[in-house]
């Protein structure tokens, strides 16, 4: 018993072996994470965007009310007013301050459905990390996209009249598709 | 000034109301402005305001209210139609729609030669009548387009 | 009670005053019958239909006159065919109202749709979104969706300024008029209207400058939607976002009870007052607030405040530390031989009492009120007030309101409101008597008029039937409201006695809503006299020669002693300031505690809102430091133990404290609580209502009358305007346009 234990226990050696060789010869399940990134679900809820028109502006309008919907209490709006001369959104409000704290976002994605315009969008393809406390509260400049290409950045100048409504009502639903 | 050209007229009006009720007197009063300036301008709004010691916002609610005092200068002819709901059951929106286009301008506006204005108004009282409209003081009833043509021709003369 | 109406609101029994609307009798009971144009405080119109219910009355059989009873001997009740309005119904003896059935909701539910027609639906930048009537009537009683199309909706201005405070979206306004009749009933100035009329209805003003009121802000409390926006709180943060404190306005000497709202703002990084709004005290302000109030609040965060203590080295100011500066101060107060304070009437009581125990620990110091005028009369105002229980709202048919030398919508604005409604609403008579023409003239049913200057003359000769003893008598309550205006100190007391003179000669003494009622410049005249009063005062404004002076929230005062050393202790760099050899940085109202004492001579506490400035310190806590390097063992951690020692002191605070100063009491209407279409956006008394001190009777003798003046000392009452330029005010940019 003692002796055919001994045996046994001798060979768990090759096998190791040939274990570790099969696996030489394996592509690694392991990516090079962040220069190597797997692809996310479309739905994964990653940083935040805020998004903005085709025409450049920017959708969010300083409601905040994507700050009285997150449960970490992560957001700080502060709101003011649009002109002709110095518009950044349609209608008269738009975020002058608009502030997440990365480490306090559970990215649970609330503020996406309390959003009126569609600005803030938690997309799969950034995620928060940084060295200091301080650089994970980002501010409007890191989390507002970059215009579209031939857009100008805001503020913009516009024409009185053209932008008067904060909310662009949504197409109604074609529900005979 | 109003109260300096219309000074008796104003003191007859006044007379008619107890002094203690000066504000009485703000439509008449609003008479004698649009009888001088044509319209009830915002100065005669003023004007008036002070004459009857109450707020120039309180006169120009009052011209608001009314369909026979104007905001704006009008032509000689005021065309008044009702489009009340009697109204138009017997066509009063066709027929407004029918003045617009004759005349060239919308509801509101005057002709360019500053002879007629058209008015969407509120009850005449002649909904039995209907289309109607009223030409300053004078009541036309059940108009057609073809009435209301030669209308606009007769006006056009005077 | 025997005007008692009995009815019954869906089956529940109420008994009510007879004349109550069933919309109040309902809200008695917590039965909610929504409403937009009905407001407790203004007059009933019955515009907007939204509190539609069904009604009926005891059926009655026509040939007995006789109530009729079915077979269970129920009476029967006729309901009315149709729906009727809440807010304009007055309650009847028997009568019946169904406030849930499926009639009343779908009325509802029309309504709302039809209101929602062309509403622009911008909840989301609307600054009454969070707090207003139409979001939450609608979630409550609204149909989910509208028949109506959206492309189809009327657009019109979103951003109309009616003057430069508040502003008018056109879109939103859904004409229920409360701001008109709010103009008309209650402030009296017309200027608010509607004008057009049907769907082109909205409102205008033409007065120059538009919107020209002083209470132009409550419109916009009352707003049942967000038509009426003020811009000092334009786009300034979300209402739930607020953090909110009680607080008392201490700009006259009505006292108004105020709700702050704050909010951290990342321009300065620190919290910083959002808005001013009222707080409800149906004693004080009921719910409403004077413009100056609302929208003065800017100094507290001003950039120019005082962030740390200055020293004098070398003929130049120079930034210290506490410990130095108050090292020096109290070297020098230890080595004078006199000292004086000059305690400024905005300061809170606790810190005027702990410097005026300071000062007085020196042989030769002596404490004074700033500006020192009101000390002249300040104690007959004390001894000879209104009553304990005096209520401007129980003034009425009977009662005689005389005002003398004052202008109340200028110097209080809010007792204007209070004292026309009394006037006008009630009955009540009402005599003015001033130099010049005033906005109470309109309602006066006597005028009398004196050269300016000479009020005390005219009141000691006048042969005024109106003010005869036998009149004054015959009154139910006689209550002099009087000021200083253009007075030197001899003829400001001399008023005061002989108006004191009247009341003991028509036997008027010790009603609760008889006696005198100052118009005091500031909100804490009354406290800081009461305080100076007890101990070596000087209610004489002689300029007075000290080794050291201490002058504590004096702004730029013309009654400064003559000091070889002065300290100032203030929020901002006055010309007073400049000259001093140290400055103190001190805390405004809202970033400490305490209580100030109104004209009437209510105490009252406000509550710390918002956090220091720089290194900033109470006064209390500066001259507490002061004194234990003098050598005293005081040990008081906080106002509320100054107060405890004050009350202990001054014999007319005896029996206050901090926990009796924050009771409230119920109130009616209803105010501030989840149901902000009734009263509007105010906010409920959650701080206290604070308590009036009873005047001394023992001091009540006949006075004796002054020597008729022939000549005029250099101090006079300046004629006070509530916009005029002043250290807090120019610092509000909204009001700029507004100073005078």
């Amino acid at each position: 018993m003692a002796e055919a234990s001994a045996i046994s226990k001798l060979m768990r050696i090759p096998v190791g072996f040939a274990t570790v060789l099969k696996t030489l010869l394996k592509k690694p399940v392991t990516v090079q994470y962040p220069d190597e990134q797997r692809p996310m679900s479309a739905r994964f809820r990653g940083r935040h965007h805020l998004k903005r028109y085709e025409n450049g502006l920017e959708r969010c309008i300083g409601c905040a009310l994507c700050a009285a919907a997150c449960p970490a209490d992560a957001i700080y709006v502060e709101a003011s007013e649009n002109t002709n001369e110095q518009r950044f959104s349609p209608g008269e409000r738009y975020s002058k301050t608009y502030e997440i704290n990365m480490l306090r976002c559970i990215f649970c994605g609330y503020c996406e459905d309390a959003c009126p315009t569609n600005a803030i969008v938690l997309e799969p393809i950034e995620f928060p990390t940084g060295y200091t406390r301080e650089g994970m509260i980002y501010t409007k400049q890191m989390l507002l996209e970059v215009p579209p290409t031939g857009t100008p950045a805001t503020p913009q100048v516009t024409q009185p009249g053209t932008f008067d409504r904060p909310i662009i009502p949504f197409p109604a639903i074609d529900s005979s598709v | 000034m109003l109260k300096d050209k219309y000074k008796d007229r104003i003191a007859a009006i006044f007379a008619k109301y107890p002094p203690e009720r000066k504000r009485s007197a703000v439509m008449p009063l609003l008479d004698i402005a649009q009888e001088e300036y044509g319209y009830c301008t915002e100065e005669a709004m003023r004007e008036v305001a002070e004459l009857c010691g109450i707020d120039p916002t309180e006169v120009k609610s009052v011209v608001g209210f009314y369909t026979m005092y104007y905001e704006k200068k009008v032509g000689k002819y005021v065309i008044d139609v009702c489009d009340d709901l009697p109204c138009v059951l017997r066509g009063a929106d066709k027929f407004v729609n029918y003045c617009e286009q004759k005349l060239g301008i919308k509801a509101g506006e005057t002709t360019p030669d500053g002879k007629i204005t058209l008015n969407v108004v509120m009850c005449l009282a002649a909904c039995d009548r209907a289309p109607m409209c009223q030409v300053n003081t004078a009541y036309h009833y059940d108009l057609t387009p073809d009435k209301f043509d030669k209308l606009v021709i007769e006006l056009k003369k005077g | 009670m025997a005007d008692l109406v009995n009815l019954t609101i869906d089956g529940k029994a109420v008994a009510v005053p007879k004349g109550t609307l069933i919309v109040d009798a309902a809200k008695t009971i917590q039965n909610d019958i929504p409403v937009f144009c009905y407001h407790p405080k203004l007059k009933p119109v019955g515009m907007c239909r939204m509190c539609l219910v069904e009604i009926g009355t005891p059926k009655m059989d026509p040939a007995t006159r006789q109530v009729v009873k079915d077979d269970k001997g129920v009476v029967v009740i006729a309901w009315q065919p149709k729906l009727n309005t809440a807010c304009t119904t007055p309650v009847s003896e028997g009568m019946a109202v169904r406030t849930q059935t499926t009639v009343v909701s779908d009325a509802r539910e029309d309504v709302l749709e039809f209101l929602l027609t062309s509403h622009p639906l911008d909840c989301p930048i609307c600054d009454k979104g969070g707090e207003c009537p139409l979001q939450n009537l609608t979630l409550e009683h609204g149909p989910g969706n509208s028949r109506f199309e959206y492309e189809n909706k009327q657009h019109n201005a979103k951003h109309v300024p009616l003057g430069d405070l508040i502003y008018l979206d056109r879109e939103r306004c859904i004409q229920c008029s409360r701001c008109i009749r709010f103009q008309d009933d209650i402030a009296d100035d017309h200027v608010l209207q509607f004008h057009e009329r049907g769907r082109h209805m909205e409102i205008i003003t033409l007065s120059e400058p538009g919107f020209d009121s002083y209470f132009s802000g409550n419109t916009s409390d009352i707003c049942p939607v967000g038509a009426l926006t003020t811009a000092d709180f334009r786009f300034k943060a979300r209402p739930w976002e607020l953090g909110s404190s009680p607080s008392v306005c201490n700009h006259c000497a009505v006292g108004c009870n105020t709700t702050l709202n704050t909010r951290l703002d990342t321009k300065t990084g620190i919290n910083e007052i959002k808005r001013v709004m009222p707080r409800q005290n149906e004693q004080v302000n009921e719910i409403w607030l004077c413009d100056k109030g609302r929208f003065v609040h800017h100094y507290t965060r001003a950039g120019d405040r005082l962030q740390k203590p200055l020293i004098r080295q070398n003929g130049q100011l120079v930034e210290t530390t506490w410990e130095r500066a108050l090292d020096l101060v109290s070297s020098k107060l230890l080595g004078a031989s006199s000292v004086a304070a000059v305690i400024g009437d905005r300061i809170a009581n606790e810190d005027a009492h702990l410097l005026t125990k300071l000062v007085n620990s020196n042989a030769k110091g002596e404490t004074r009120l700033s500006p020192a005028l009101p000390a002249s009369y300040a104690d007959l105002a004390r001894d000879y007030g209104v009553g304990v229980g005096f209520d401007m709202k129980q003034l009425g048919k009977g009662d005689v309101i005389v005002v003398v030398n004052g202008d109340v919508e200028e110097q209080a604005p809010v007792w204007f409101l209070r004292l026309r409604q009394a006037v006008v609403d009630r009955g009540a008579k009402l005599i003015v008597s001033n130099h010049r023409g005033t906005k109470l003239h309109r309602y006066a049913a006597h005028i009398a008029r004196y050269e300016q200057g000479m009020a005390a003359q005219w009141a000691a000769q006048t042969d005024d039937a109106a003010l005869s003893t036998e009149e004054l008598t015959k009154a139910r309550n006689v209550l002099f409201v009087f000021g200083d205006e253009k007075l030197d100190a001899v003829s400001a007391r001399g008023l005061a006695q002989i108006l004191v003179g009247k009341l003991v000669a028509a036997g008027q003494i010790g009603k609760p809503n008889s006696g005198l009622l100052p118009l005091y410049p500031h909100g804490n005249t009354q406290g800081v006299f009461d305080i100076v009063a007890g101990t070596r005062h000087s209610g004489n404004p002689g300029v007075l020669s000290v080794d050291v002076a201490w002058l504590v929230g004096v702004g730029d005062t013309s009654d400064a002693p003559k000091a070889r050393f002065s300290v100032v202790s203030e929020l901002f760099m006055t010309a007073l300031a400049s000259v001093a050899d140290v400055v103190l940085p001190a805390l405004s109202f809202a970033e400490r505690e305490g209580t100030y004492t109104s004209g009437d001579r209510r105490v009252q506490r406000f509550y710390r809102a918002l956090p220091a400035v720089g290194q900033a310190k109470p006064d209390w806590w500066a001259v507490q430091e002061v004194a234990r390097r003098m050598g005293f063992v005081w040990n008081f951690a906080s106002p509320a133990q100054i107060f405890t020692d004050l009350a202990a002191n001054v014999s007319y605070y005896s029996g206050l404290g901090y926990e009796v100063l924050a009771k409230t009491e119920s109130q009616w209407p209803p105010v501030g609580r989840d149901d902000l279409y009734y009263g509007g956006t105010g906010y409920e008394n959650d701080g206290g209502i604070g308590v009036r001190y009873a005047s001394n009777p023992s001091v009540i003798s006949a006075p004796t009358l002054p020597k008729m003046i022939t000549s005029m000392s250099d101090l006079k009452g300046p004629a006070r305007k509530l916009y005029q330029t002043g250290e807090l005010i120019k610092r509000s940019d909204v009001m700029q346009t507004h100073i005078e």
